[in-house]
Formats: C-alpha cells, sequence, structure tokens
C-alpha cells in the first residue's frame, strides 16, 4: 500500500523534489511474531511447571553412566554403518553403471534385496546366523578350509549390528551415488575422454567431485536417520541410547522421563550432524555457486550489521546489500 | 514364603478342578464391594486392562489371533464379574502400559508385573501371585541349577524381570570369581528363546510358570534345569491414588475366598504360585 502511494506522489508531483522513501510496514509480520512469541512463552511455561516431565528425573539420568554408555554406542554404530554404507554405496553404484553386466547385474540384485527385506529381520538374522551356520570357516571354495571359528564368538551382537545397518545403508547408499553421478553432464566426461584420462580417473577426478553436490543433502539425511535406526539394535541386545533408558525405565517404570530423557541427546546429536552437513555442502559448492552460502556466524553478523545500518535514502541502495 | 505356598496348596488344592475355564455366571457381582468403586469408574462402566501379551501362560494372544488370553486375562474378568463391571483386556507393549496408566488410556495394568518398592512410587499394586524363577536350558546343554551356576556361562533374560536384575546381581560375584557371566537382555521372552535355541546363551531365565510353559511348547528341545528359586510378588498395576486400589484388593480377596482363584490356576497349571494374603504395595524389597 505504502509503495504505491509513493510512486502515485512521485509521478503526480509537478516540481521534483527529493522522495521520502518509508519502508514497507508489515503489521502482519508483527502480528504472527507476536502470536508465535506468546505460543513459545505457553509452552515453555508448561515445560517447566507441568510436575508430570519430572524434570528431576530426567536430570538426573541425563549424565548417568549407562545413559551416556547407551550414547557412545549409539554414535559408534551410526559413524561406523554409515562408513561402511558409503563405501559400499559408491561401489555398488560405480558396479550398477558398469558397462559389465554380470557386474550391474550383482549390484541390481544386492540393492533389491536389502532394500526388500525389514532392516529388522537382517539384524535378527546376522545375530542369529548360528542357526544356520554354526560355525564358519575360510579356505578354498569347495576345498578343504583352514580357519573355524563359532559364529557365535565371530558376530557378537556389536559386529551383527554393524553388519546389518552398513549393508543395509549400502544398499541406500548405492541408488544415492548413482543418482549424484548420473546428475554430471556427460560433456564432462566426454571432455574428459578428450584430454585423455582414463575411465577412472575421470570417475574420481571429474565426475564424483561434482557428483558430491547433489550426494550430500540425502547422505546427511541417512546419517540423521541412521542415528535413529540405529535403535533397531536393541532387538539384539546391543545397549544403544533408546535401549539403555528402556532397561531403565523397566525396572523403575519412569517410562516418559527417560524416553524424553533419550530424545533430548538424539536431538543434540542431530543438531551437531546437521552443523557438520552444511559446513560439507558448503565445500563442495565451490564450484558450482558464484559465492558461498554465508556460514551461521556470518549470517548472524550480517543481520546485527543490517539493523544498524542508517535507513537508505533510495530505494535502488536497497539491492546493493 | 515357601511356607505360606505350601499352606495355601494345602487348604485349596483340593478344590475340584475340571480344567475349565470359570464359566461367567461362576461369579456374581458383590454389592459390598463394588460399591467402593469410585463414581467415575462406575459411571464408565467398563474396565480397560493392559496386558504385554508375549508372556505365555500368563497373557498370550489366544488362537483367534487378537484376544488376550491367560491367567492375567482371565483373573481380571473375574474381578470384573466382582465389581459390575465390563472388562476388556487389550495387548499393549510393556512401554506402553505404565504411561498408559498414568494417562487413563488403560485403567489396569494385569501382566505379571513384579511389584518392588521401587516401581511402587509410580503405581499402586494389588499383589495376587508368588512367581518363583527357573533355568532352562537346551536339550543338552549345561546343567545349571543356581544364580552361582550362571558364572562362565551366557545368560538370557527379558528386559525388566526380576531375573534380569538378578543376573546383573550376580555378575560381579562372578567376575571375582574370575569367570565372568555374559548378560543377554531382550525385549521380550521369544527373543530370549531365539537366542537359546541359536546358541547365543547358554541357559535362559524366567518367571516358572512361564519356563515351564516354554518348555512345553518347544517339543524337547529345551529342558528345565534344577529347581526354582526365590519369590516375587505379582500386582496388578493401578494408577496412584484413583481409588481403585481398595475395591480390586476385596475383589482379590473375595475370588480367593469363594474358590475362582485357585480355579484359574489350576487352568493355567500354576497352582504352586498361589497366595492367599493380597495386599496393596506388599513388596518390601
Amino acid at each position: 500500500m505504502t509503495t504505491q502511494q509513493t510512486t502515485q506522489a512521485a509521478g503526480s508531483a509537478a516540481p521534483p523534489e527529493e522522495i521520502k522513501a518509508v519502508p514497507v510496514r508489515h503489521p502482519g509480520r508483527w502480528l504472527s511474531a507476536a502470536v508465535v512469541l506468546v505460543l513459545v512463552a505457553m509452552f515453555v511455561h508448561t515445560l517447566l511447571t507441568n510436575p508430570r516431565f519430572e524434570w528431576d528425573v530426567i536430570g538426573s539420568y541425563f549424565f548417568s553412566s549407562r545413559v551416556l554408555d547407551g550414547l557412545a554406542i549409539t554414535i559408534l554404530l551410526t559413524v561406523v554403518a554409515m562408513a561402511i554404507g558409503i563405501v559400499l554405496g559408491v561401489i555398488l553404484a560405480v558396479m550398477r553403471l558398469s558397462a559389465n553386466p554380470l557386474l550391474s547385474g550383482t549390484s541390481w540384485v544386492y540393492i533389491w534385496f536389502f532394500r526388500g527385506t525389514p532392516i529388522l529381520v537382517q539384524l535378527l538374522f546376522w545375530f542369529n546366523l548360528a542357526f544356520l551356520y554354526p560355525r564358519i570357516s575360510l579356505g578354498v571354495p569347495f576345498g578343504p578350509s583352514f580357519l573355524h571359528a563359532d559364529a557365535n564368538s565371530l558376530i557378537t551382537p556389536l559386529a551383527a549390528a554393524i553388519l546389518g545397518l552398513g549393508l543395509n545403508e549400502g544398499a541406500y547408499m548405492a541408488e544415492i551415488v548413482r543418482a549424484g553421478i548420473l546428475s554430471v553432464d556427460h560433456g564432462q566426461v566426454d571432455a574428459a575422454q578428450a584430454l585423455g584420462m582414463s575411465r577412472s580417473l575421470t570417475l574420481r577426478r571429474i565426475i564424483l567431485p561434482q557428483a558430491m553436490r547433489v550426494i550430500i543433502p540425502p547422505t546427511g539425511n541417512e546419517t540423521i536417520s541412521m542415528l535413529k535406526t540405529s535403535s533397531l539394535a536393541s532387538v539384539i541386545t546391543v545397549t544403544e541410547l533408546l535401549y539403555a533408558v528402556q532397561l531403565i525405565y523397566a525396572v523403575n517404570f519412569k517410562t516418559i522421563p527417560l524416553l524424553i530423557t533419550a530424545s533430548i541427546w538424539y536431538l543434540i546429536i542431530t543438531s551437531i550432524l546437521t552443523t557438520g552437513q552444511y559446513y560439507v555442502e558448503r565445500h563442495y559448492a565451490r564450484g558450482a555457486a558464484r559465492e558461498l552460502p554465508p556460514t551461521p556466524w556470518q549470517r548472524i553478523r550480517r543481520i546485527l550489521f543490517t539493523v544498524h545500518a542508517p535507513l537508505p535514502a533510495s530505494p535502488t541502495q536497497h539491492k546493493d546489500q | 514364603m515357601s511356607l505360606v505356598i505350601a499352606l495355601v496348596g494345602a487348604g485349596c488344592g483340593s478344590g475340584s478342578s475340571t480344567g475349565t475355564a470359570p464359566s461367567a455366571s461362576a461369579v456374581g457381582k458383590v454389592g459390598s464391594i463394588a460399591d467402593q468403586v469410585p463414581a467415575a469408574v462406575k459411571a464408565k462402566g467398563t474396565l480397560t486392562v493392559a496386558a504385554d501379551a508375549t508372556y505365555a501362560p500368563n497373557e498370550f494372544i489366544g488362537p483367534d489371533g487378537h484376544t488376550v488370553v491367560g491367567m492375567d486375562a482371565d483373573l481380571a474378568k473375574a474381578i470384573g464379574q466382582v465389581l459390575g463391571l465390563k472388562i476388556n483386556v487389550v495387548n499393549a507393549t510393556f512401554d506402553t502400559i505404565i504411561p498408559g496408566l498414568a494417562s487413563g488410556k488403560y485403567d489396569l495394568g494385569i501382566s505379571s508385573f513384579t511389584d518392588t518398592v521401587e516401581r511402587q512410587q509410580t503405581v499402586d499394586f494389588v499383589t495376587y501371585f508368588l512367581a518363583g524363577t527357573s533355568f532352562y536350558v537346551k536339550a543338552g546343554g549345561p546343567g545349571i541349577a543356581s544364580l552361582a551356576g550362571l558364572c562362565g556361562h551366557k545368560v538370557a533374560v527379558e528386559k525388566g524381570t526380576t531375573q534380569a536384575a538378578d543376573a546383573q546381581a550376580q555378575a560381579p560375584k562372578c567376575t571375582s570369581a574370575g569367570s565372568p557371566v555374559t548378560i543377554e537382555i531382550f525385549n521380550d521372552q521369544n527373543e530370549v528363546n531365539l537366542a537359546l535355541s541359536s546358541g547365543r546363551a547358554d541357559v535362559a531365565m524366567a518367571d516358572s510358570p512361564v519356563a515351564a510353559y516354554q518348555v512345553k511348547q518347544s517339543n524337547g528341545t529345551f529342558k528345565l534345569s534344577g529347581k526354582e528359586y526365590g519369590t516375587a510378588p505379582y500386582g496388578i498395576a493401578i494408577p496412584k491414588n484413583n481409588g481403585m486400589a481398595k475395591p480390586i484388593l476385596a475383589a482379590v480377596d473375595h475370588l480367593m475366598a469363594d474358590g475362582t482363584y485357585m480355579k484359574i490356576l489350576d487352568k493355567w497349571g500354576i497352582q504352586g504360585g498361589a497366595i492367599s494374603n493380597p495386599k496393596i504395595n506388599g513388596a518390601t524389597s
């Protein structure tokens, strides 16, 4: 409304006088901000005053060794399973795009199988591998074997969890990496070949670095998802964060406060992972974006700076920032 | 405690049992007990009872695939008849029963809960059964007959059970004896059994009725090992201070006096755990 009036005034006035630009008012913004602030205040108030949250219980368990041990296992599972998943995903994606039908077929079957069965079943399967193969041996195929091991002592619950989560993640990562590779313009490959680069060098130097931009966001998603999927390892007695609190409340019945305890920890780790993802994304944006997106710190400084800047004398000055 | 069981066994065990379910007409509404029910519950007319149906024969899903059956379900229905209230037994995971009681989603939790002092801070219990612990192993497995016998072995237990607590209390003793025990705590009894059959665990522990039932169901794969020990009182979990603990206690007392209680235990073959003196928050440990 205000802008309209300003332009009209500027057009009809006979003597050209200096334009008095008034920043656009946003009463709606102020109103919605007030509503949100009241709602936030109400929420914080109930959080603090509702005794049913039992914050004292949450406080007493938040840094307890059982919870922290569970947290360590959760982080370990997430990191190792994602590492396996990413390496396996790259290998499978490259195999899938290979001209060799045996390799691409193998990769297709792997992805088909691991995406097609519930992760819970896969975990139980690895954990109870001894049910099918009581002894695992290493040797010449169909010939003599040299090393024997009891399947149960070879595959500890933690190893079963890592195997189950990592192999399953590999199938999903393969599709993400494949999407990234396909997103790179084919002209890039042509150019690399024209320069005499081999296929593997082209992959490492040209395709993957550019594919990373497409691969990172869904990979961050998968990592955060893995953080929580790792709680499925509880079915095979791996005492990760969620199972650690479940074991505690199974005895003392403080179910909700302990679930809140675990949730707060999951939120903290997710926040850290989100921040990490932001910086990795920023790193790989170098080739594509003219200007790197600001870091959170830079953004805060910019907001502060803008607020304190004098009001622009003309509307065109606005664009400089 | 074992003396009490023996006395009860002698006193009530003579009640004839044909092995059939107590018919609905067997127990009538008892006015003096029904009057103790708070008005709000009376107006509702139905008690929603939660049970984690993975613990045969105490509570499990019947052959129709959705009804919760077992000793606890039968007892809940009998209590409902005494109070003149309808009973709706629903299947719920252990994790949801206690919050469900606090939020009013469920009125009672009857699911082989062990009454402990720690748990009494969150819910009230009316005790109704005494369970011992039994060890069971794979046929041909090690003969483990006591907690001390666990040392050097892998034991599978279900989370939140007295057995899990007992095994964990035994662990430091085994470690100091130089023969540590590995404790595997599973979410439910099915996983405990799977671990035992795949050799993940050498021995499993469970409440004696449950262990006996699992061994019977396994067709010779499992066998009981040694004698049962200890006694853990089962309690009906009731939300704190909602006025239901007293009428429930009176109803359980009534069912014990008129013989319905023993009929139910007989039906499921677990007379050994009968008690004669139910209490509100009877546990002292």
